[in-house]
């Protein structure tokens, strides 16, 4: 677990501000998808060694949803980004 | 029956008042005007620029497109009306006059104070006067805004402004603090 | 007497002359002395009993790797056990105590421990408790417990504060020896924001005990130069009495500073420790060598001690070890040594060199007893001989005092304590720090450079391409002409051949060199094995002394190099840190800061009971002059709204304002019923799912303009759902246009419940309140009598004609003493969140006791509201699935207590009449209860399976932890008023 967390609105802040909701990568399937879809994206999660993307929050500070990308062996990260702009979103 | 109702200050009775302006004082202010902008989604930039040209109001921010306006000359019904004409459909604006209480502690060691409970490299190089951020002090999210080289404001929700000011006179029990209300 | 004072000498103040009591006798030492150097010039050589064996020990080292002299400083409430008397700093009434012997340190009951000790090998506690296992609790565990163990801690309050503070910097130096001091001026005069950390009370590091001068002075004036220049800059800050226990992520250093642990009155003003978290872009560590034991028989004996403790108590302290030391060493330090105590006029018995070969020279008229060693020592609770062994000639050499030199390790613990293993050096016979990247590198001993000359170059060095990184001009160091210096060179010696007695090698936890080869025979040779089998480097020493020379141990039985070897995992903590100093000021009411409602005064002034409801405090009954218990109050309290009113402080919920073009839409798709068509100025209840279907909170939802809304959560869900919001509109559906806001705060809300509601709430009110101007499910602005605007709404939890009116916080008291003074006349009474509940039983509401995640809402009995319609909300697609459409799903219920004096409680099973308590008859729980007053008897919400078919039937509410069984009717939970003709009157 990194110590510190660089923000890209606020800069850089201790781990202590973000809350860790989990896997970054399943997307919301399209209501009508088949089951599998939607059971997979509510209840199976993979449990990888290393890279991986996450969703934190920034909940002390600016409270923006962030895609973090780090190394759950190495603890390096890799990269931190605004989760709405990872979807191409509106601000 | 009179109905004129007196607003009551959260920390009146429980401010603890350290009497005194000594080396570092943290000052209450009773009636800052406070209101929060939102920016409309997809006009954070014009309304960013709104607040930045406009001189009469210091916006702090708070996340992308959010900031805090805060006026110690306005009541809370003319800040907003003045920022919604400024701002006109970039910007929804909330008063949060009662909702947030806004606190100055300076002094040389505001900065070292502030460092028992916050992270953020406070040196000004590091953290400019002009800057404002939402950080963690302690177990509380503040916004803190440099005013000053040894001057610092903190905005904090009303119901933990008595722990945030407890946990303050705590983080400068090794400094000399005066705490009280501001006077005007 | 033996160790003494010399009689010159030392960077002690003998001006100052300070007292001090070792187990209640009265002793002196002088200002800048430990409490180890003030021991041992008052010959006090035995300071404690050993873990295992209760042997007796001395002073070992001069520093923090000492594994013996471990005492308790203090009294009271401030007693510190385990503190190392050879790093505390002595001060005028310091109390110390010796630990681990009964009844005192000289007579030591335990130390039967000895005699039996071959029955107390390694994996003695494996073997022996090992059967049978009920006497693990009672028998085994109390007995190894009293009779293990070190120091003792007390129970009563820590009475003295504790702070943490966050540090910057572009350079930590860790240590302020020659390396770090080096650094430190190189780093400050290029203008970096340095941090100098140090353990030591004194800053200087090895130049305060080193001989080998410095532009032709003793090494501490360049160090008090260095020290006086580094004050100077701005950009410098000096930790002193500061220990780095641990390297974290991204370069953030924890240390703890001991800032008033050298005196006996306490400032309460100040922190007694202060814990640092130090963000650092560099970091170098100049924490200097250790100097390994050697391993000979009785080397445990007090008076055997380091030969570099002893050169340091010689030359810092000005204590002679001994009045005749015997020296053995493996290489040239223990000639160091020897021309250390020689030059302070003290004898040398013999200097005992395990090489044959070796050239250096001893002082002049010391005997070298060369290719020898030492076998076992003689003396009960001190030294008094060694048996010195040479090419199997035995001899006895009297002394009072053994100086041990096994060769140097460097410090590298803390860059390897994020996962780097230390690598093996053949030349240098040592661990080192692997490379760790450039946030962390080692300079002088710590890199292996052991001479003087060399910590300085490499020091400076270090430092200078630090500033180079960053981009700045390095300022220049100019390294002092150093004098005639030492090349501290050995040749590795694991372990002394032909011990006459134990030999151990981690003395703390009393592991002798044999219980390294039973866990080798045993199967226990990886090194993590052999550590937990021997317990060897398990103390709170962590094996610093011991560690390198049992890896040796362990190399040679295994026939292979240390390097195969390998080392056990380092960790944090460095050396052990109080738990005072790591919860700083999280204590009491600084660990979970307080939330107070604005309305808290008023519900004060009422004489209201509180009640924490996670950080908040909420008003929870309002007793009045004559009620004995809280249920004659809430009683009365349910009565009074059912009859006249009540007002009720519901400050606590969550408020959230949204904006934009996709508001409504966005509602419409967080919450399972519909949001589109809501009306402004109406209000709704709305219930938000998870994912999987389960209801995940509830509250409302008022349209305030088109495209602006105000919407409630429960109290406890008020930080949750706002981020479930967040989440939605950020990562979910970033498409859409819509923002919002947090206003809890902003906002004092009260409740005015019951028939008299809207006359009392009208006399406050400008706008017309009736019911066709105002009816059920109203919400928008309203002025108040003398202009202040609020916000109303015209909803109910009580069942009874409700309104919720909301005024900024600030008037929130006012307001509220308005409204009492209205309702005056009227009946009206303050009611907490007791009675609260009692209504909203009586009434079938829900809250987080019957959503406790496992329900979906028709199992709360509203199913009727879930837009099916909707093309999507959050939840939609999995409420569908099988299980959660079940027939035979626990629905929600109402129970009336059959017994008049029995009641319920909540978590009781429900049972058939007659059936037995088993998984397979558990037929649902109960969520709430309470006694009715409206009613009068005990009702309860519950979840029966097909409880809605089941109205009428008798069912058993079984209470296990009571041993209680209830008989009560299934009814509808709906107990008063079902045709709604209260609320909408
Ligand atoms: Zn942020």
């Amino acid at each position: 677990m990194a110590s510190l967390i660089s923000c890209p609105h606020c800069g850089v802040r201790p781990k202590e501000e973000f809350s860790i909701r989990g896997d970054a990568t399943p997307v919301r399937p399209a209501p009508m998808a088949s089951d599998e879809a939607w059971n997979d994206y509510v209840h199976v999660r993979a449990n990888p060694r290393g890279r991986i993307r996450e969703h934190w929050q920034h909940v002390a500070g600016c409270r923006r949803w962030l895609v973090v990308e780090r190394d759950n062996f190495t603890h390096e990260v890799f990269s931190v980004t605004d989760a709405a702009a990872a979807r191409g979103g509106a601000r | 029956m009179a109905y004129d109702y007196q607003a009551v200050h959260v920390l009146d009775g429980t401010i603890g008042a350290v009497p005194g302006q000594r080396a570092n004082h943290l000052a209450v202010h009773r009636a800052t005007a406070i209101a929060v902008v939102l920016a409309a989604p997809g006009h954070g930039a014009e309304a960013a620029g709104i607040l930045v040209a406009d001189g009469a109001f210091e916006a702090r921010f708070c996340g992308p497109g959010e900031w805090l306006v805060l006026s110690e000359v306005h009541a809370p019904e003319t800040l907003v009306a003045e920022l919604a004409i400024r701002l006109g459909a970039f910007a929804f604006v909330v008063d949060q006059s009662h909702g947030r209480v806004a606190l100055t502690l300076s002094g040389p060691d505001a900065a070292r104070i502030l460092a028992n409970g916050i992270a953020v490299d406070l040196h000004p190089e590091a953290f400019a006067v002009g800057r404002a951020a939402t950080m963690l002090c302690n177990h509380l999210s503040v916004n803190l805004a440099r005013t000053g080289i040894d001057r610092f404001d903190l905005v904090v929700m009303r119901s933990f402004a008595e722990a945030l000011v407890a946990d303050l006179k705590v983080m400068a029990r090794s400094h000399d603090l005066s705490v009280d209300f501001a006077t005007r | 007497m033996t160790a003494y004072r010399l009689a010159s000498g030392g960077l002690i103040d003998r001006s100052n002359t300070i007292g001090f009591t070792f187990d209640g006798a009265n002793l002196s030492g002088h200002a800048g002395d430990t409490l180890a150097s003030a021991l041992l010039a008052n010959d006090r050589l035995l300071v404690g009993r050993s873990f295992k064996y209760h042997r007796p020990r001395g002073i070992v080292t001069a520093g923090s790797a000492e594994p013996n002299a471990l005492v308790t400083i203090g009294t009271g409430a401030r007693r510190d056990p385990n503190t190392k008397a050879t790093v505390a700093e002595l001060y005028d009434g310091l109390a110390a105590t010796s630990q681990n012997r009964w009844p005192s340190l000289a007579f030591d009951i335990g130390a039967v421990n000895d005699r039996l000790s071959r029955f107390l090998s390694a994996g003695f506690y494996y073997k022996t408790f090992m059967w049978p296992a009920a006497f693990w609790e009672k028998v085994y565990e109390p007995l190894i417990r009293r009779a293990a163990g070190l120091g003792r801690t007390d129970l009563p309050r820590d009475p003295d504060g504790y702070e943490k503070s966050w540090a910057h910097c572009d350079l930590l130096v860790v240590g302020s020896g020659p390396a770090g001091l080096a650094a430190a001026l190189v780093a400050a005069r290029s203008g970096l924001r340095v941090i100098l950390v140090e353990q030591d009370f004194a800053l200087g590091g090895a130049l305060l005990s080193e001989t080998t001068k410095l532009d032709g002075e003793a090494p501490y004036i360049f160090s008090r130069h260095a020290i006086d220049e580094l004050h100077g800059h701005p950009g410098v800050t000096l930790l002193p009495r500061t220990t780095v226990f641990g390297w974290y992520d991204d370069n953030v250093f924890g240390a703890v500073e001991r800032v008033q642990k050298h005196s006996a009155t306490i400032d309460a003003a100040r922190p007694v420790e202060r814990l640092w978290r130090i963000v650092a872009k560099h970091a170098i560590l100049a924490t200097g060598a250790e100097e390994r034991p050697l391993v000979f028989g009785g080397n445990d004996r007090p008076g055997v001690m380091m030969a570099s403790a002893a050169s340091t108590y010689a030359n810092r302290f000005g204590v002679a070890a001994g009045r005749s030391v015997a020296i053995f060493t493996n290489g040239s330090s223990g000639y160091r040594t020897a021309a250390d105590l020689s030059a302070r006029g003290v004898e040398i018995a013999a200097l005992i060199d395990s090489r044959t070969d070796a050239s250096d020279r001893a002082p002049d008229g010391v005997r070298v007893v060369r290719g020898g060693g030492i076998v076992d020592t003689k003396g009960r609770q001190r030294v008094r001989a060694v048996i010195a062994d040479r090419g199997g000639f035995e001899e006895m050499i009297a002394c009072d005092a053994v100086a041990m030199s096994g060769g140097w390790s460097p410090v590298i613990h803390l860059a390897c304590q994020r996962g780097g293993r230390p690598v093996w050096s053949q030349a240098l016979q040592a661990f080192l720090a692997p490379e760790v990247g450039d946030g962390l590198v080692m300079a002088g001993a710590a890199a292996g450079h052991y001479r003087l000359s060399e910590c300085l170059d490499d020091g400076a060095r270090k430092a200078s391409a630090i500033v180079e990184a960053l981009g700045r001009p390095v300022a220049g160091f100019e390294r002092p002409v150093v004098g005639e210096e030492v090349d501290p060179s050995f040749t590795a010696l694991w372990h002394v051949p032909g011990a006459r007695s134990k030999a151990f090698v981690d003395f703390q936890n009393d592991v002798h060199g044999k219980d390294l080869g039973l866990a080798l025979r045993e199967g226990f040779g990886h090194v993590e094995h052999a550590k937990r089998y021997t317990t060897s480097g398990m103390a709170t020493d962590q094996g610093k002394l011991g560690n390198v020379n049992a890896i040796g141990i362990l190399a040679a039985m295994r026939g292979v190099s240390p390097a195969e070897v390998g080392t056990t995992t380092f960790r944090p903590f460095y050396t052990p840190v109080s738990f005072g100093a790591l919860a700083g000021s999280s204590r009491d009411e600084h660990a979970m800061p307080v939330r107070r409602s604005p309305l808290h005064g008023w519900a004060a002034r009422h004489g209201a009971v509180f009640i924490d409801a996670g950080l908040w405090y909420r008003s929870s009954w309002f007793p009045k002059a004559g009620e004995k218990t809280w249920r004659e109050s809430v009683d009365r309290e349910v009565r009074t709204v059912r009859e006249h009113a009540g007002l009720c402080d519901v400050s606590t919920l969550g408020k959230i304002e949204v904006f934009g073009p996709d508001a409504a839409e966005f509602l419409n798709r967080l919450y399972c019923n519909p949001v589109l068509k809501l009306p402004v100025g109406k209000a709704r209840y709305g219930l938000m799912l998870r994912e999987d279907g389960m209801v995940y909170d509830d509250g409302t939802v008022s349209r305030l303009g088109e495209t602006h809304f105000l919407v409630t959560t429960t109290t406890a869900m008020a930080a949750g759902v706002l981020s479930h919001m967040e989440f939605a509109a950020q990562a979910l559906w970033p498409e859409l246009r819509v923002r919002f806001l947090s206003v809890s705060d902003q906002w004092a809300q009260m409740s005015i419940a019951g028939p008299k509601a809207r006359t009392i709430l009208q006399a406050v009110v400008e706008d017309d309140l009736s019911n066709a101007a105002f009816p059920f499910l109203a919400a928008r602005e309203v002025r108040l009598k003398g202009s202040l605007k609020a916000r109303l709404f015209r909803i109910s939890f009580s069942g009874e004609l409700a309104y919720e009116l909301a005024v900024p916080a600030g008037y929130g008291e006012a307001v509220a003493d308005a409204l009492m003074r209205a309702g005056e006349p009227q009946g009206l009474c303050a009611y907490g969140v007791e009675a609260l509940n009692v209504l909203r039983i009586e009434k079938g509401h829900v809250t987080h006791a019957e959503l406790d995640g496992r329900v979906t809402p028709d199992d709360a009995g509203l199913g009727r509201m879930m837009g099916t319609s909707k093309p999507d909300f959050i939840g939609k697609r999995l409420s569908t699935r099988f299980g959660l459409t079940a027939a035979d799903r626990a629905q929600l219920v109402g129970l009336k207590a059959l017994e008049a004096d029995k009641d319920m409680r909540a978590g009781a099973h429900l049972l058939k009449d007659g059936a037995k308590p088993s998984t397979v008859n558990d037929q649902g729980w109960v969520s709430s209860v309470c006694f009715s007053p409206t009613l009068g008897t005990h009702i309860a919400l519950a979840f029966l399976k097909s409880g809605r078919e089941r109205y009428g039937e008798k069912i058993i509410v079984w209470d296990r932890l009571r041993g209680v069984e209830t008989v009560a009717e299934v009814c509808d939970p709906v107990f008063v008023d079902p045709e709604n003709r209260r609320l909408m009157a």
